[in-house]
């Protein structure tokens, strides 16, 4: 009898359903929030007139104005790119000269003394010592600048106001006005712009702004542009000129990798990406005096020494891998020179060579030992005298690289797709990690990492092929 | 002779084997290609095996059956082959092994659905609809490609996989066009809305339903923002167009495309907001009360702006706006947001005067 009741009624409620219609879960959750908003207000105690945001509304008017948004925008970032990279020199070749120059020595003459094999001392010392002084050396200070600086804007409230400036450019590619505060974060740390893409909060975008930061060149490659665009394309003219015409290449190096990233953005949110969920919305905060101490604490603890930590776990495996090719020998040829012969033919098929593919192969935990493992690759393989078999270095003139390159059997073109291989290739593997940390996807850590390979090697196969036919 | 591969010989081979412009060619052939099977990708399905597509044809004919006996409409097999696409010889395969199993009896040459066909055909729609429900709620798929997509998904899901969706969606008994979506007893409400076409000038109705076929049609619909929920006002009606205001914005839509849009008469209780508009035909300067947030923003975009406070009775106004007027940011609750003008559509206000003794 009961059960029949029960039954009776289930069906009735299942009867009125049809007739509440669709929207009425909306209504009543929507009728929860205006009753709480109003409750809200009716108990909230004002004191005093309402602030008039004066000194705010006009800061926000400038900031945002047409006439001066963009200047202000583009000046700011440029201060901060200069200092970044000009500022952290000194302390890089501090940082160098002690761990590379004092310490090492010290621990080679310390091995030799206790009796190491000399194949455990090359492999502790030469091989994972040297890589990990070499990250921490190139990639500690730029991040120690750059993150503070950039946390500071955003502590103030500058960054959303950028976000702001720079949607409407954002929106045509299908992404998001805060991609433009990850990618340049991006051109500090890949790692790092992957972490602040946690600022989008639309699925979607976020996923953009993670698989497009890659094209943001990151502090790591900024320095082997400088030295290729130094060696390769400034050498096309007059000693007066050389240096205009090598920062003009690698500031389109960069503009090209802005090209990239609006165009693999418009084409991810039109094809693979069309089926995630994207909110826009974009809160503005009040402007606040940035808190100087925190800032630098979190930044600094947060931001440089995670990514920081993180290189280092890669680099060390990748120390010990390089020395290892340039060690192992089989039929009187290390490892290293035979992968290198076998790896030229395609390389060349793309304007690069086996060297160059060899580097980019285990220099994958940072982009910065990419130049030291070429030299050292190229020594190896024309059997000059380097620093010793698997010894990572780097020479102390670019005429000296120049001159060293030149022998490796080096040309304008090698130059030229080295520069944009550099710019497309696979993120790092603290990068690639991150992504993987930030989407908790195998799948999509798997394409932010091939794609821009594939992309890298269709776009050197075509300047080749172009070259080639000119020539 | 043992067939020797030499990796080195190819890799050096190759560079002269694609010099001089064939690659181009190579690969403008190669796109070519690509977009023709794009395409024509429809034609695909016929070119495999029969057995892997006769589930899906055997579907597609009940689905197509249901709507036609609903209709009262008499078929043929040439009218079926052209909706579905499918060669007449394979549709008769396909009616022999469905007589067969019971689905459909022919009688006099016509075609009538059996109970069991018709339940068969029931639980299509169900997944077709629920799954256009899951496309609007919980993915970001332009509503242009919902019906596209639901059509491939409707033959995939299980029947536990159905149940499944059902409950993850809050037990829906609408999809996003308005459609009744069967219960899983094949229970199903008639359609009760009437056509827009033919009411009177001056009534007041509520879109229940927007038929999401043809497609053509129903994009011409989706490009003025029409949507079911939002109220209409006929203000001209004849024989060739119809003019109504919906949201603030006059629409004229010619009568075959407005066919396809479903309406109820509103009651008294519902009755026609009158300065209804959308936010984004908001002014600098002007305010507004917020009425709302129309029913076409789904899922996770209409939570974000409840959580940012765009709530009914809210007060707002346009604080600065970005480049070419878009975004723009406003400010309400003590708070700035910008929103686009795409997602200020869907805010649904009221012009008011500026009321100094309520917070902005």
């Amino acid at each position: 009898m009961e059960n029949k009741d029960i039954q009776d009624l289930l069906d009735l409620a299942s009867e009125l359903r049809w007739e509440v219609g669709e929207n009425f879960h909306d209504t009543l959750v929507e009728g929860i929030y205006a009753d709480a908003a109003h409750i809200a207000q009716k108990t909230e105690i004002k004191i005093g007139e309402p602030n008039p945001y004066n000194f705010e509304r006009k800061l926000d008017q400038v900031l945002t104005s047409k006439k001066y948004g963009f200047p202000i925008m583009i000046l700011i970032l440029s201060i901060i790119l200069w200092l970044t990279i000009q500022g952290a020199n000194y302390p890089s070749g501090l940082l160098a000269s002690f761990f590379l120059e004092f310490l090492h020595p010290i621990l080679k003459t310390g091995a030799s003394q206790v009796g190491l094999p000399w194949w455990l001392d090359g492999f502790l010392i030469d091989g994972v010592y040297l890589a990990l002084g070499w990250v921490i050396s190139v990639m500690l200070p730029p991040m120690a600048i750059f993150f503070p600086m950039f946390t500071l804007l955003e502590d103030f409230g500058y960054l959303p106001r950028v976000a702001f400036n720079l949607d409407s450019l954002f929106k045509k590619s299908g992404a998001h006005g805060k991609q433009a505060l990850t990618m340049s974060m991006g051109w500090g740390c890949n790692a790092a712009g992957v972490v602040a893409t946690r600022i989008i909060d639309s699925p979607r975008e976020r996923l953009i702004a993670i698989i497009t930061n890659n094209f943001s060149l990151c502090n790591g490659r900024w320095p082997t542009q400088i030295l290729i665009a130094t060696i390769f394309i400034g050498a096309l003219v007059p000693d007066s000129f050389s240096t205009i015409l090598a920062s003009i290449a690698v500031i389109n190096i960069a503009l090209l990798g802005i090209g990239f990233t609006f165009l693999s953005s418009w084409m991810l949110s039109k094809t693979l990406l069309k089926g995630e969920v994207s909110t826009f919305a974009l809160e503005l905060p009040p402007y606040r005096p940035p808190n100087l101490w925190t800032t630098l604490y979190t930044s600094l603890i947060d931001r440089t020494l995670i990514v920081l930590w993180r290189a280092m776990v890669f680099a060390a495996p990748a120390g010990a891998i390089i020395w290892l090719i340039s060690n192992i020998y089989v039929d009187n040829l290390s490892l290293a020179n035979i992968t290198i012969d076998w790896m030229d033919g395609f390389g060349l098929f793309f304007g690069l060579n086996g060297v160059i593919l060899l580097a980019y192969v285990v220099a994958i935990p940072a982009n910065e030992i990419v130049i030291p493992t070429i030299l050292m690759l190229t020594v190896a393989h024309l059997n000059l005298m380097g620093a010793g078999d698997g010894v990572m270095f780097e020479l102390e003139s670019t005429t000296e690289t120049a001159a060293l390159l030149h022998a490796g059997g080096w040309t304008l073109l090698t130059g030229i797709n080295l520069m944009l291989f550099s710019l497309l290739h696979n993120p790092c593997s603290t990068t690639i990690y991150t992504i993987y940390q930030e989407t908790k996807s195998w799948k999509w850590t798997a394409f932010a990492s091939i794609m821009p390979v594939i992309l890298g090697f269709l776009v050197t196969f075509l300047v080749t092929q172009i070259w080639q036919l000119f020539h | 002779m043992t067939l020797h591969l030499n990796l080195e010989k190819l890799f050096a081979s190759l560079p002269t084997l694609f010099n001089k412009g064939y690659v181009f060619l190579f690969f403008t052939a190669l796109l070519i290609v690509f977009f023709i099977l794009k395409k024509y990708q429809y034609l695909l399905r016929s070119l495999l095996p029969f057995k892997y597509i006769e589930k899906s044809i055997t579907e597609d004919l009940l689905k197509q059956l249901y709507h036609i006996t609903s209709g009262q409409k008499i078929t043929d097999f040439r009218m079926l082959s052209r909706a579905l696409k499918i060669p007449e010889r394979k549709i008769l395969k396909v009616f022999e092994s469905m007589t067969q199993n019971g689905l459909i009896y022919i009688s006099d040459g016509h075609i009538t659905l059996t109970k069991t066909g018709k339940n068969y055909a029931l639980s299509i729609i169900r997944i077709h609809r629920l799954w256009e429900k899951y496309l609007s709620e919980k993915t970001g798929f332009d509503k242009s490609l919902w019906h596209d997509l639901a059509e491939a998904k409707e033959h995939q899901l299980s029947k536990e996989e159905t149940e499944a969706l059902y409950e993850e969606l809050g037990r829906p008994r609408f999809d996003p066009h308005g459609d009744p979506i069967p219960t899983a007893l094949g229970e199903m409400i008639s359609e009760m809305g009437t056509s827009i076409v033919g009411i009177p000038k001056g009534t007041v109705a509520k879109i229940i339903h927007i038929e999401d076929e043809p497609k053509s049609i129903y994009r011409k619909i989706i490009k003025e923002k029409l949507h079911v929920g939002a109220h209409v006002k006929i203000l001209t009606s004849d024989d060739h167009h119809i003019i109504f205001e919906s949201e603030g914005h006059s629409i004229q839509l010619s009568t075959i495309v407005a066919s396809n849009i479903q309406v109820v008469l509103l009651n008294s209780q519902e009755a026609y907001e009158e300065g209804k508009v959308r936010l984004s035909s908001l002014i600098e300067g002007e305010h507004a009360t917020i009425l709302g947030i129309s029913s076409e923003c789904r899922g996770a975009n209409r939570r974000r702006l409840l959580d940012l406070g765009f709530i009914k009775g809210t007060l707002l106004t346009i604080e600065y706006m970005g480049p070419n007027q878009n975004p723009r940011a406003y400010r309400l609750r003590n708070t700035l947001i910008a929103l686009r003008n795409d997602q200020a559509d869907f805010i649904l206000i009221e012009k008011t005067q500026y009321d100094r003794t309520r917070i902005l």
